[in-house]
């Protein structure tokens, strides 16, 4: 083993015996996107910007206050959890569905339908927004017209627009079509990586296919489905992409997500508040990260 | 299936031909709907993209009509509009009415903005991830293990977090710093390739980082050694030898790098103005809830951004899911 064990001798800070030098880029970087932020929030959360003297004014604690009284925001924050939940869900149950039918192994031409299966992810979010924007038009949009056939939504309440009862399943539809392949892609990697005498071992004792996925091929997956999940809420938590296209918030912020919310603050020079929201979303990510992972014992 | 080539000698053909009939015909019906279901979901995933190609060649007239039509001569006057930037009401002639002022949709510079962009940052975090991956899995360090927590913690980070901060950033650096140096009015960071560029940088260096971490775990310690043993330094065996058996992880890096850097939208919107703005940024400036949006406009914008990324992630695919399945499993 040529572990270095830097504490034997001095090793000079900038010498390439020692590991400072090599993450020293990173480090600056990270510290400039990271810790700056975070403590130059904290400061900026206890002011309020005055834009007659383009000035920041001490304004404690009428920020933190207002951030949980104010209905706007606490709005948000239960539609991000709402949808977050919602599509988290779905594409976890479509993505896995997908991956076990993929997997078969009479599948002809496997690879031309996973290229196709994976473009929708690399399609930018807003460019997604936009093609939903038209594809969920009230009038003349395909998907509203197929769901008004099915009966899931009546045409005085379209998907965007009316009151907005119908707007997170305009969201959510965007949603799981762009990142179920992600799901399913990676499920599918953990399926081709089992190993391979539990699954020999339980067709031998007579297994059939239900009980195969269900008592050896999800228990054996449970690490990539723990590391899939986490990615998918940490991406969920900061939505913001298709609500700024499709919705704007709107109607009547029945579409407003945390990070939209942050961003409508931000273009209203309320950054007292982008600040106080930017603090919660932070230890949010940090709790949730840290208790799903504790839980599920993700290593990294 | 070479077994079934066997040489004809006077041996009779094994026998059960009746149970390997079905069998075959079983495996036959198998392999059909098999096969069906899989082209099934790739066509329901992927038609939303062909449909709304197919915008990108009507009139508008006959963009906005249920049921759709599909006409037997397609247009493509839209596409003069977006990629030659042509004035939008030459094309008058073919029954566009168009809103908009010549420009509008001219989505090149905003193309040629997201490719510059994505292929610098790419190279710029894939090139200082490595060495930074390679000491954290070579030394053994205090507080090694919190730094790695740290790192990851930054990749689950909400963007929003870090939008005000980078802008004020920006935006007090350019007017009281580099104004005085490079004279008044100076755009160093806020709408500028430098500062549009370190958000890119920046917001692929955790995972970059912790893929090619990975990578290197894998590479065993002893060419490390023999390296060394052979007179290299720490650094020489790593950029002369150790990188090269990285190289499978530098490509799964960079393609994630590059398409994270081509769908970031938030923060790019936040630190620019008029410069240097990418397709997602461009995409935004639409006002899609107006009666009078000009799908087919949109829907060849959208074309021409998407075909590029198309081509990319078709020629690098197996990298791409390897990079993928990588940052999800190992990290």
């Amino acid at each position: 083993m040529t572990e270095v064990h830097a504490h034997k001798r001095k090793v000079p800070f900038w010498s390439s015996d020692g590991p400072w030098i090599w993450l020293l880029p990173v480090i600056i970087l990270l510290v400039i996107y990271s810790v700056y932020p975070f403590i130059f929030n904290i400061i900026i959360s206890f002011h309020r910007f005055d834009p007659m003297e383009k000035a920041f004014r001490w304004n404690f604690p009428a920020n933190w206050v207002d951030l949980f009284t104010n209905s706007d925001f606490l709005k948000a924050f239960r539609i991000t959890f709402t949808l977050g939940a919602i599509a988290l869900i779905v594409e976890l149950v479509l993505g896995i569905a997908i991956a076990l039918a993929f997997d078969r192994s009479r599948v002809k031409l496997r690879g031309l339908w996973q290229s196709l299966f994976i473009l929708p992810m690399v399609v930018p979010p807003v460019i997604a927004g936009l093609m939903f924007r038209f594809l969920q038009n009230a009038d003349y949009g395909i998907i509203s017209n197929i769901l008004y056939a099915l009966g899931v939504i009546e045409r005085s309440e379209p998907l965007i627009g009316g009151t907005g009862r119908n707007v997170l399943l305009a969201i959510l539809i965007a949603d799981v079509w762009q990142w179920t392949p992600f799901v399913a892609l990676i499920v599918l990697a953990g399926l081709k990586a089992l190993p391979h005498e539990p699954l020999e071992a339980a067709i031998v004792d007579g297994a059939n296919r239900w009980q195969l996925f269900w008592e050896v091929k999800l228990p054996l997956l449970r690490g990539v489905l723990a590391v899939v999940i986490l990615f998918r809420i940490v991406d969920l938590l900061r939505l913001f992409d298709y609500v700024a296209i499709m919705t704007s918030g709107g109607p009547g912020g029945n579409s407003e997500t945390i990070s939209h919310y942050a961003y409508r603050m931000h273009k209203s020079i309320e950054w007292g508040m982008v600040s106080v929201v930017g603090i919660v979303v932070l230890v949010l990510a940090i709790v949730v990260t840290n208790a799903y992972m504790r839980v599920f014992k993700v290593k990294f | 299936m070479a077994v079934t080539q066997l040489p004809a000698t006077g041996v009779a053909k094994p026998q059960t031909t009746q149970a390997a009939r079905t069998a075959r015909a079983r495996h036959r019906r198998e392999s059909i709907v098999q096969t069906s279901v899989a082209a099934l979901i790739a066509l329901i995933f992927f038609s939303p993209i062909i449909y709304w190609f197919l915008v990108s060649v009507k009139p508008l007239p006959y963009t906005m009509t249920w049921p759709p039509v599909i006409l037997s001569e397609p247009i493509f006057d839209w596409y003069e509009v977006v990629v030659l930037g042509m004035d939008p009401n030459v094309g008058a002639k073919t029954g566009i009415v168009f809103n908009g002022a010549a420009g509008d949709y001219y989505v090149i510079p905003s193309l040629v903005n997201s490719i510059l962009i994505g292929v610098l940052s790419t190279i710029i975090s894939v090139g200082i991830a490595t060495p930074a991956a390679y000491a954290l899995s070579r030394f053994h360090f205090k507080r090694r293990s919190s730094l790695i927590a740290w790192i990851l913690s930054t990749r689950m980070m909400p963007p929003v977090v870090a939008m005000f901060p980078l802008f004020w950033l920006y935006t007090q650096a350019d007017q009281r710093v580099f104004s005085a140096i490079f004279g008044r009015g100076t755009s160093v960071l806020y709408d500028s390739l430098l500062g549009v560029l370190l958000v890119h940088v920046v917001i692929n260096l955790p995972l970059s980082t912790l893929l090619l971490k990975s990578f290197f775990d894998d590479i065993p310690t002893d060419l490390d050694e023999a390296a060394m043993v052979d007179g290299c330094t720490r650094w020489q065996a790593f950029s002369k030898v150790i990188w090269h058996y990285a190289l499978p992880g530098m490509a799964a890096a960079a393609i994630l790098a590059f398409i994270t850097s081509w769908n970031e939208f938030l923060l790019t919107l936040t630190v620019t103005r008029t410069q240097f703005r990418t397709v997602p940024v461009f995409g935004s400036t639409f006002d899609v809830s107006a009666a009078g949006t000009e799908w087919g406009a949109l829907a060849a914008v959208s074309t021409t951004a998407m075909v590029p990324v198309f081509i990319f992630v078709l020629i690098v695919q197996r990298n791409l899911v390897r990079g993928l399945t990588m940052g999800a499993i190992k990290g």
